[in-house]
């Protein structure tokens, strides 16, 4: 086991930011800093959003399951995403609407910035401020927040599966619905060379 | 290709999804977004009235070391530079207040300002965003990935078919 690395703290803050610059790089590539791109998938017009978000799901989660079998990598000092069943349905309810509106997640926000989108200006500052808002309430919130507690649960454990049975199932979904996303767009977008294909096939 | 100079999703999500787990393996965690608002909007906060910051219990652990110790501030910096890196390639910078077609310069301000108020709320309710539950989580196959990933699509899908006009 050599994974995690053990990093001083000014290593691990220099490699923090060199990580960035890839996701940001691969994220403003994508097309995830505009926002016409990002909102097109609840239209049924565009599908970059849960392709690329879904690809590199599944590249990364391949890369755990091989790493950690493999004893390279050991996933118990790897940080594990809680989960809070309910505060996180709700969150990612209200998440959907947020982004709808204002056409940004907060990472496409800075990426969308730094494509010269005044409007993604504004979008950091939206997000800085319901911040300070859920901070102003937690009192309130507070009860609720830590309810649904369900610690480090994760779907092999949950449904007592091999992690590579899993992946295969993710991989056979995602491949269903990429397909299906593609003949979705492909009809949506060139309805009309569409037309002339099957009309100089003819 | 895209039509407008993109890389394909495919291509740009393997590049994602590689980062993502360099990420696991160099420092013990996935990618994240929301933290760094956090850290940037409380330190602010507690610049201009540090007596009432003090009161804001659920802000402390944000604010207790500076930005630019914070793992998670730095890599958003680093997706700031990275994403102008991305466009300088593909000489697409432009200043513009991005908008659909039939919505006004000043309606945009409002639906950007007032999105953005959801998203950082629901974030922090949440734990987390797109990067630090739905990526980070779902490629861990932890539970809170896949529950907030199907609750924001949905919720997407429903409110798009209430909010027809916002983007079309």
């Amino acid at each position: 086991m050599s994974a995690p690395l053990v990093l001083s703290d000014t290593v691990n803050l220099a490699a923090a930011l060199v990580i960035g610059l890839f996701f940001g790089f691969f994220l403003e590539r994508g097309g995830m800093g505009n926002p016409h791109k990002l909102t097109g998938v609840f239209y049924r017009t565009d599908f970059a959003v849960p392709k690329m978000m879904f690809t590199a799901i599944l590249v990364a989660a391949t890369g755990l399951c091989l790493l950690s079998d493999l004893n390279v990598l050991d996933m118990s000092r790897v940080y594990i995403i809680p989960t809070f069943f309910w505060p996180q349905m709700v969150g990612g309810i209200l998440f959907g609407l947020g982004y709808l509106v204002s056409g940004y997640c907060p990472g496409t926000a800075v990426a969308g910035l730094a494509s010269g989108r005044l409007d993604a200006l504004v979008t950091t500052v939206g997000i800085g401020s319901g911040t300070l808002l859920f901070s102003a309430l937690y009192p309130r919130l507070e009860g609720f927040y830590k309810t649904s507690d369900m610690g480090t649960s994760t779907l092999p454990e949950l449904l007592h599966m091999n992690h590579w049975a899993l992946n295969s199932i993710v991989y056979v979904l995602a491949g269903i619905m990429f397909y299906v996303m593609e003949r979705n767009e492909h009809r949506r977008q060139h309805p009309v060379v569409a037309k002339k294909i099957l009309h100089a096939a003819s | 290709m895209n039509r407008r100079g993109f890389w394909s999703p495919y291509l740009a999500g393997a590049g994602l999804g590689l980062t993502l787990l360099a990420s696991f393996v160099i420092a013990g965690q996935g990618l994240g977004a929301s933290r760094a608002f956090a850290v940037a909007a409380g330190t602010a906060m507690n610049v201009v009235a540090p007596v009432y910051t003090a009161t804001l219990t659920y802000l402390s652990k944000y604010i207790e070391r500076s930005p630019f110790q914070d793992w998670t501030f730095l890599e958003l910096t680093g997706v700031l530079i990275g994403a102008f890196a991305g466009v300088l390639m593909s000489r697409s910078f432009k200043v513009q207040i991005d908008r659909g077609s039939a919505m006004s310069v000043g309606t945009r301000v409002m639906t950007a300002f007032g999105g953005g108020i959801i998203l950082g709320f629901a974030s922090r309710l949440a734990r987390g965003c797109t990067s630090g539950v739905a990526l980070t989580g779902g490629a861990q196959f932890a539970l809170s990935g896949w529950v907030f990933v199907i609750a924001m699509f949905a919720s997407g899908f429903l409110f798009a078919a209430l909010f027809r006009r916002l983007w079309s």
